[in-house]
């Protein structure tokens, strides 16, 4: 009873082992969720279609937050758009990745002097995986998706632990650049 | 031929009921009208009952030297392919502009719109001062010309910092740069001290 | 009795793995179709996997309870599935009616979870769903109630053998009108394309599964995935025969399911008054006519 073999792991090492086959199931069946903010968007449709088809890594599009994995910020997020993918971001289930489009999410890109619109998207959520360019080819939008899957396979897509262990910083920069989070609006009440 | 018949009847249908200002014909689609603040009313729904049933855009544009607003209202006729431009300057430091919801209902949202960037106000429209695009905004209406969108992003929106080899500022001139800080000081006491 | 749960269970988790390599072929075959790779083949394994490994949020009881009661529902009707004219886990209980009453418990259970979450995409979903089963379940039971009548029996394996002994004469061909309202119905039943109102991803976010992610999502999926072995492999039994053994179960049953998805993706999306209005319309119809012919007039080849 004490010296089999499994019971000598500790709780941690068998959690780690779950947690490793569960890493290989997440990274080969990656589904998206598209924030289409953006001109980078139109690079989306290449990458999903027979041209370069995104299918064959596992990875298709959803139709809402809770049923996706990765959320792709496809270019300039304007105040209000950042607010509505504050909300997106936070009702999707864990564990969660975010990949980011072009310069505009990097350093503001074309629209970084624009009273609308924010400079780094990594102040405000916690991104994985950036892609540069203006707008980026198909290619690096494909190779963007190779290296998320790498970065689950090294446990380095950490970012929603991140988002978990600093919420108050990420709280505080989302409070300065929008004021209230939560706002009501007429469409919604 | 017959769309430049179409200018001449808009031009006599309009000349015939009130002054214009200034005329301009910009293509055989296209005529504008430059009109005083109270004819506008009067001219929009002569033209309404003339065929020009829509209202496709309500626009502003900010005249700061003569220190006034221009207010470009564009109608559209589904039958004659002429769209019509009426502009009317109004007074840049109290901007008032009477309501245009009786003559085209859909002004609604364009005249919410107008004052949300420009900060004209449209007496008779009930929720034109409700926000619709800019959520909890703090500072002057920002499509005025002397709102300085470079400064208010510096001041809101930290720039990603990089080594100074690969940012080149073309022509960093002095007063330039003393007015954004001065805006930008501006605007951190604005957000110290809390909503207006 | 145990040998017969533990038979039945078998029967379930079956389906489950046939079904799920199934649909990973056939998205390969789509994908194919489309001038692409396509996935790897156990895809849908991965997808259901991954579901399952993932953090859930929950809703209250009701949506975490709608979908055990739908799983438990599902897997307990896969149970009396026939697969074979020897592999029955409960022999003499493989009726139809049974498996009309028992689906219901598993789809209760999903429209109740749905309408637990809250979101009004869940209930137009539930809503279309109950709407397009009443549209397609008319002009279907008018044929089975022939098929019934013709074969004197309404046991699923009695059904298969009646058709075995007559000279493998399926229903197929003999009731050609009923197999075409059918196929039909079957494709309303599997929420394929032309009668996907119900999911509809691009316009009301994927219906009743709005609101799910992780666990409840995986098994959800692991329920679709037994709920469209038991209506495939029903419809292999009543109108191509059955099998004899397990090997033409599995041609069978890859054929209808793969000639389903090829036509479903050849189409569009009908509305849900589009739906309706079909169904109620030709199929109801043939399926009158077909009754009429094989029950009062004795035409049947």
């Amino acid at each position: 009873m004490k010296s089999t073999k499994f019971s000598e792991l500790t709780q941690e090492q068998i959690d780690r082992k779950w947690w490793e086959i569960g890493d290989f199931f997440r990274r080969n069946s990656l589904w998206m969720l598209m924030y289409c903010t953006g001109c980078c968007a139109i690079e989306l449709p290449p990458a999903m279609t027979s041209a370069y088809d995104m299918e064959r890594l596992g990875m298709g599009p959803m139709a809402t937050p809770r049923q996706a994995d990765v959320l792709l910020v496809t270019g300039y997020l304007s105040l209000k758009t950042l607010r509505r993918l504050i909300y997106t971001y936070e009702q999707m289930s864990e564990p969660k990745y975010i990949v980011g489009f072009g310069s505009c999410t990097i350093n503001g890109g074309i629209y970084h002097d624009s009273h609308a619109v924010i400079n780094q998207l990594d102040r405000y959520i916690p991104v994985d995986v950036y892609v540069a360019g203006c707008m980026p080819n198909t290619e690096s939008v494909m190779n963007g998706f190779v290296d998320l899957m790498t970065l689950i396979k090294n446990k380095q897509a950490n970012g929603w632990i991140k988002y978990k262990e600093n919420n108050d910083w990420y709280k505080q920069n989302q409070k300065e650049a929008l004021g209230e989070v939560k706002i009501k609006d007429e469409f919604h009440e | 031929m017959n769309s430049m018949n179409n200018v001449t009847t808009i031009k006599e249908l309009v000349t015939k009921k009130i002054t214009v200002l200034k005329e301009e014909v910009i293509d055989q689609y296209q005529v504008s009208f430059e009109v005083k603040k109270d004819d506008v009313h009067h001219l929009l729904s002569v033209l309404k009952q003339a065929g020009w049933r829509q209202l496709s855009y309500l626009s502003a544009v900010d005249w700061i030297e003569d220190n006034e607003f221009e207010l470009v209202y564009i109608v559209f006729n589904w039958e004659k392919p002429v769209h019509i431009q009426i502009r009317c300057r109004i007074d840049r430091n109290a901007p008032t502009m009477d309501t245009i919801l009786p003559i085209y209902p859909g002004a609604k949202y364009y005249e919410r719109e107008a004052h949300e960037f420009f900060g004209i106000a449209f007496p008779g429209n009930d929720s034109h001062e409700k926000q619709l695009i800019l959520e909890n905004w703090d500072d002057i209406p920002p499509l005025r010309k002397d709102f300085d969108p470079k400064a208010y992003s510096d001041a809101r929106f930290p720039k990603r910092e990089y080594s100074n080899d690969h940012v080149e500022m073309n022509g960093q001139k002095e007063s330039k740069q003393a007015k954004r800080e001065e805006r930008r000081t501006h605007i951190l006491d604005l957000i110290k001290g809390g909503k207006k | 009795m145990m040998i017969n749960i533990l038979i039945g269970f078998g029967v379930a988790l079956f389906g489950f793995v046939l079904q799920t390599s199934l649909g990973g072929i056939n998205r390969k075959i789509i994908g194919r179709l489309q001038k692409r790779y396509g996935p790897k083949w156990y895809q849908e394994f991965l997808d259901i996997f991954k579901l399952l490994s993932k953090r859930a949020i929950s809703h209250g009881w009701l949506f975490d309870f709608g979908v055990i009661m739908a799983l438990g529902g599902i897997i307990a009707t896969a149970t009396f599935m026939p697969v074979t004219n020897s592999i029955v886990a409960f022999p003499n209980y493989d009726n139809f009616f049974i498996f009309v009453y028992l689906i219901a418990v598993g789809m209760l259970g999903m429209a109740m979870s749905a309408s637990g979450s809250g979101n009004p995409y869940a209930s137009i979903g539930v809503m279309r769903a109950l709407t397009t089963m009443l549209a397609y379940e008319v002009p279907f039971m008018i044929v089975i109630l022939t098929i019934i009548k013709l074969t004197g029996t309404s046991s699923i394996t009695g059904i298969a053998e009646f058709q075995q002994l007559a000279g493998n004469n399926w229903f197929m061909i003999a009731l050609p009108l009923g197999f075409i309202v059918s196929f039909m119905a079957l494709m309303g039943m599997l929420g394929k394309k032309p009668f996907e109102t119900y999911i509809a991803p691009a316009e009301i976010a994927s219906g009743p599964m709005v609101e799910y992610g992780g666990k409840q999502l995986g098994m959800l999926f692991i329920m679709h995935e037994i709920t469209v072995f038991i209506e495939v492999s029903l419809f292999v039994h009543l109108f191509l025969g059955g099998a004899e053994n397990i090997l033409i179960f599995l041609l069978k049953y890859a054929a209808v399911y793969t000639l389903v998805n090829l036509i479903s993706n050849v189409y569009g999306r009908f509305k849900i008054d589009q739906v309706v209005k079909f169904f109620y319309k030709w199929p109801l119809l043939l399926a009158i006519v077909q009754a009429v012919i094989a029950v009062y007039l004795g035409w049947v080849i």
